[in-house]
């Protein structure tokens, strides 16, 4: 631990400590433009120059170059570097145009905050300034590279941190230019955060171009829930309009970056036709009212045909707060329910991987960057969690062996061994894996009773192909020598059994090597809380549905018509009720149909929201504006009306949780439901997850608390690992239905900037299977399904499993006619319509 | 304590005051005024004086704000608004842009922010109006087609981007880098 003292402040800091850093822990914000936390120092900006007084280093030098040392004293105020940063920021300007109020930049600029408090002003060189072409990056970042300083940052994210190739430096010296060989999108998905690294207004972005300076933005710390990750944000409003949403650092969760999805989802809350208004039948109607109405329907109801005959179905993407209430809700009044999952084998496959977490168990991202071998089982990352694909990377850029178990061609930014296999066999590649891990004497002799029994209990079959057996052995073997060994399973797509399978391993895992960490997907951002309120009981509210033993759906912030897998028989059930209430703020198809609609706010308006992540995390989101029809809306792009109302236009919307408690008020006719702070209390009876809830201060909330258990409540080894799930047929396929990064997310896909990215969905089968049909990539086909056809164009690839046929759950696909559960299908199934384009 | 003045010699002391003031009134009766009599005669005042806002045009007659935020950021009383957006050509503009002088303060910040020289204030002052909504003024009230105290600053020719003019061809600018060629 050198120790150092900077401008006559002493302090103590790690080895291998940059100055600049320790500056920073001191509270001293030495000038940079190159250097950045994450990518660590360059010295290309000559910005952060210091003066060293005592030590091994003399002079002005860099300060994020220089190591602390003993006996350094470093003096940042001295007047030769203080003289030294005036002439870099002279020079730097040298070049820079003069255009800072056509800038998006301004108001939000290094190189502007570093310029007026260096106290340049006047440009003494009198040449001529550098310019440079432009190019079209996609619709998400402006480039404008006259403005341009050559701290590289972008080019560090985009190649080194991001691992994708397609943007970088080229040319020299002052000629330098960073950009693409020729215009494009980027094809990166984490492109936007080039634009928060830029210290100057080179790469602005493009859907909030021009809509307003920091200075004007309602700010706030909020949430991504685009995945089940939990990304922190930074949210801006400006005239009740979403403007524009960032990046926020959590040293735990996503660091300093997010993925395009989370940056540019949020456009939802700005959606032209979403509901601000209630409705009664095809009338509308004030809040109040129509809350009224709901509650005496639903009490009709009730008295009519008793309370099981009300359910009501949530989703993942609601609060807590909301999950909660309508919990309570549901207990109060006696109706079934509440259900949280579309379908109920995908709520037993979020159970079981909810169970399963503990303290010692489950890992933040920033825990797998920092682990050695990493398998992702029946995940895709950059396809379903973006960030997750940024950590592997991060992982594997220290070494670490990452191996992809999964049946789709998945690509990752890195260095990785993907073994395409059908997600049957996943558990298999699991299995033997952990076989070829360690040798049998040494599982035996080392390991205890209750690990040793179930290492026992592992079966030997191999794998069809030889060729992926052998390749998976040798990751087994590469395995024995890890120290921090990571599991990373998805609860999407997979075997019902292979969330408890991934556990299991991972619990063998430490076992052996005393430290292996389990890393679960799950679908929507709350998903953990829902699985915990859900608790053991099953809920088929379709089928009871279908029975005509519910009469009465309320449908809180879910779109069943657009997540059910088997729409028809949901339109089916739908038909035998006698009252649907809609409560979202998405213009859903279940909100159109709802005879009763009730409109909520999104996470970004009015109150505070808290979501729980994968690994259990309970965090924030702060409210950033009131709510309201945004004033671009109001005026139609030119001034807004010059009226006064005693409202805000649009303003009616509430918080599910709010709306709820008032729906249960007027039901029992007495004001009785729970405030936010006994919401806490009832949800940590409700299940021991949730027992840390009722004395949480206010700070801990702000910063995320872990509501992970000490032990696992489900604790037990799968009984028997060497059962194989259900296989498909002879001769059939099984269909896949998975996510995209653009296009299938429910929020992102009602997000204007999303969907001009979003890629056109397919089909996707092994190219050997299609040549064997008799299909050609790019030929529109039909695909008979157990619930009708649909249309979709086929591509094929080769690294993908053999029996599959992949397809997305795309917004502009009529996906929903499978049904629960594997769908098989023969090859007949898939018919050629048309020739390829 | 003070000794007590004569009441006769106070008495008369006060008379003549009384009697020169009636006198230099009397005087002044003879005497040009140095007033004026407004609204008869409207003096002229000087073109810095701070009153009514205008928006001014650039001597190529586009207009000259670019939406900037930078008055509506330094006016003290918040009486400015604005949205700004691309247009066609790529120029930034207001697509709305409205004062509220009601509550303008006339003190002339937005003036001295104003990089592009678009917001100046003008010596008309006579803006009082019956109904307060007459007061508030959007861009349409605001735009005028002349270029205000400096009719020829033009920002865009200084500003190094596109939307007017191509790379290079701004004033002090040189021809882009070609970033195919390794040659000097």
């Amino acid at each position: 631990m050198p120790t150092l003292r900077i401008d006559q402040r002493e302090i103590s800091v790690p080895q291998g400590t940059k100055v600049i850093e320790a500056a920073e822990k001191l509270g001293i914000m030495i000038p940079r433009f190159c250097y950045h936390p994450a990518l660590g120092s360059l010295g290309a900006c000559r910005m952060c120059a210091v003066k060293f007084m005592e030590g091994p280093v003399k002079g002005v030098e860099m300060s994020c170059m220089v190591e602390a040392a003993d006996g350094m004293v470093v003096s940042t105020t001295d007047p030769e570097a203080m003289e030294f940063r005036r002439y870099v920021i002279e020079w730097l300007m040298l070049n820079h145009p003069h255009d800072c109020p056509i800038c998006d930049a301004g108001g939000q600029c290094l190189l502007q905050d570093e310029t007026v408090s260096g106290g340049h002003g006047l440009r003494r060189y009198q040449g001529l300034k550098r310019t440079f072409e432009d190019q079209y990056l996609g619709e998400f970042v402006q480039h404008e590279m006259n403005r341009c300083i050559h701290c590289w940052r972008c080019r560090r994210f985009y190649q080194e941190f991001a691992g994708y190739f397609d943007y970088g430096a080229m040319q020299i010296g002052n000629r330098m230019y960073f950009g693409r060989f020729a215009p494009g999108p980027l094809e990166s998905p984490f492109a936007g955060n080039i634009i928060d690294l830029c210290p100057t207004g080179v790469l602005t972005d493009k859907p909030s171009r021009y809509k307003g300076r920091r200075w004007d933005l309602q700010r706030g710390p909020s949430l991504c829930l685009h995945c089940s990750l939990g990304c922190n944000l930074v949210g801006s409003a400006r005239y009740r309009e979403m403007i524009r949403v960032e990046a926020r650092f959590h040293g735990a969760v996503n660091g300093y970056f997010i993925c395009d999805r989370g940056r540019y989802g949020f456009a939802y809350a700005n959606h032209p036709d979403r509901p601000r208004q209630a409705r009664v039948g095809e009338e509308a109607a004030p809040l109040d009212q129509a809350l009224k109405t709901a509650a005496q329907r639903l009490g009709q109801i009730r008295e009519r045909y008793g309370p099981g005959a009300v359910a009501a179905w949530g989703s993942t993407r609601s609060s807590l707060e909301t999950l909660g209430m309508l919990q309570w809700l549901c207990q109060d009044q006696g109706w079934r329910g509440p259900q949280f999952f579309p379908q109920a084998s995908l709520a037993r496959r979020v159970k079981a991987a909810v169970a399963r977490l503990d303290t010692g168990m489950a890992v933040s991202l920033r825990d797998l960057e920092n682990a050695d071998f990493i398998v992702v089982a029946g995940a895709d990352p950059v396809q379903e969690a973006p960030m997750l694909a940024l950590a592997l990377r991060q992982a594997a850029r220290r070494g670490a062996t990452v191996a992809v178990i999964d049946p789709r061609p998945v690509f990752l930014p890195l260095e990785y061994e993907h073994l395409p296999v059908s997600p049957g066999d996943i558990d298999l590649c699991l299995n033997l894996l952990s076989q070829a891990a360690r040798s049998e004497e040494a599982a035996t002799g080392k390991l205890e009773p209750d690990a040793a029994r179930f290492y026992g209990l592992l079966t030997s079959t191999n794998l069809e192909d030889p060729l992926l057996q052998e390749r998976l052995l040798a990751l087994g073997r590469k395995l024995q020598d890890c120290l921090r060994p990571v599991i990373v399973c998805n609860t999407d797509m997979v075997r019902e059994t292979t969330p408890a399978r991934a556990a299991d391993q991972a619990r063998l895992l430490q076992a052996d090597k005393g430290q292996a960490g389990l890393f679960y997907l799950l679908p929507g951002p709350n998903a953990y809380g829902a699985a915990l309120l859900a608790g053991r009981e099953e809920v088929d509210l379709l089928a009871a549905m279908e029975q005509g033993g519910v009469k009465a759906l309320v449908v809180v912030e879910n779109d069943p018509l657009g997540s059910c897998p088997d729409q028809e028989r949901l339109l089916r059930a739908l038909d035998n009720l006698e009252l649907l209430v809609g409560l979202d703020y998405l213009p859903s198809a279940t909100a159109a149909r709802s005879q009763i609609f009730l409109p909520t706010t999104t996470v970004f308006e009015k109150e505070f929201s808290h979501f729980i992540n994968q690994e259990g995390r309970l965090q924030q989101a702060v409210p950033l504006h009131q709510g309201g029809t945004p004033i671009i809306q109001v005026g139609q792009g030119s001034h807004p009306p010059r009226t006064f109302l005693d409202a805000i236009p649009g303003g009616e919307p509430r918080p599910g949780a709010g709306i709820l408690a008032d729906l249960a008020a007027a039901l029992s006719g007495e004001p009785a439901p729970p405030t936010a702070g006994d919401l806490w209390d009832y949800l940590s009876g409700e299940h021991e997850g949730f027992s840390q809830l009722a004395s949480l201060t206010a700070s801990a909330l702000g910063e995320g608390v872990h509501l992970l258990p000490a032990e696992a409540q489900e604790p037990a080894w799968s009984p028997e690992p060497g059962e194989k799930p259900p296989e498909p047929p002879a001769g059939q396929l099984e269909l896949l239905l998975v996510d995209q990064t653009f296009g299938t997310e429910e929020l992102g896909s009602y997000a204007a900037p999303l969907q001009k990215v979003e890629e056109e969905p397919h089909l996707l089968l092994h190219t050997d299977l299609a040549a064997d049909l008799g299909l050609a990539p790019g030929e529109q086909v039909a695909l008979l399904l157990p619930g009708g056809e649909v249309t979709v164009r086929l591509q094929t690839a080769q690294n993908m499993a053999p029996g599959v046929a992949i397809m997305p759950r795309h917004r502009r696909l009529h996906w929903q006619k499978t049904g629960d559960g594997p769908v098989w299908l023969p090859p007949e199934n898939i018919k050629k319509l048309s020739e390829p384009l | 304590m003070e000794p007590r003045r004569n009441f006769l010699a106070a008495a008369w002391e006060g008379l003549g005051e009384l009697v020169r003031g009636f006198a230099t009134t009397f005087i002044h009766l003879f005497r040009r005024p140095i007033t004026e009599a407004y609204p008869e005669y409207h003096r002229p005042l000087p073109e810095r004086s701070r009153a009514r806002i205008i928006l001014t045009r650039d001597p190529d007659g586009d207009e000259r704000c670019v939406a900037c935020y930078l008055c509506s950021g330094v006016c003290p009383v918040s009486c400015i608004s604005m949205q700004s957006s691309q247009r066609e050509d790529g120029r930034r503009f207001a697509s709305w842009f409205r004062i509220n002088f009601a509550r303008c303060i006339y003190c002339g910040l937005c003036e001295e922010a104003c990089p592009t020289l678009a917001i100046q204030l003008t010596p008309h002052f006579e803006t009082c109006q019956y109904d307060i909504l007459t007061l508030v003024a959007e861009k349409e009230d605001l735009l005028v087609d002349h270029g205000g105290k400096n009719r020829d600053y033009n920002f865009y020719r200084h500003a190094g981007v596109t939307a007017v003019g191509g790379k290079g061809e701004h004033l002090q600018e040189a021809k882009p880098v070609n970033r195919r060629s390794n040659l000097p």
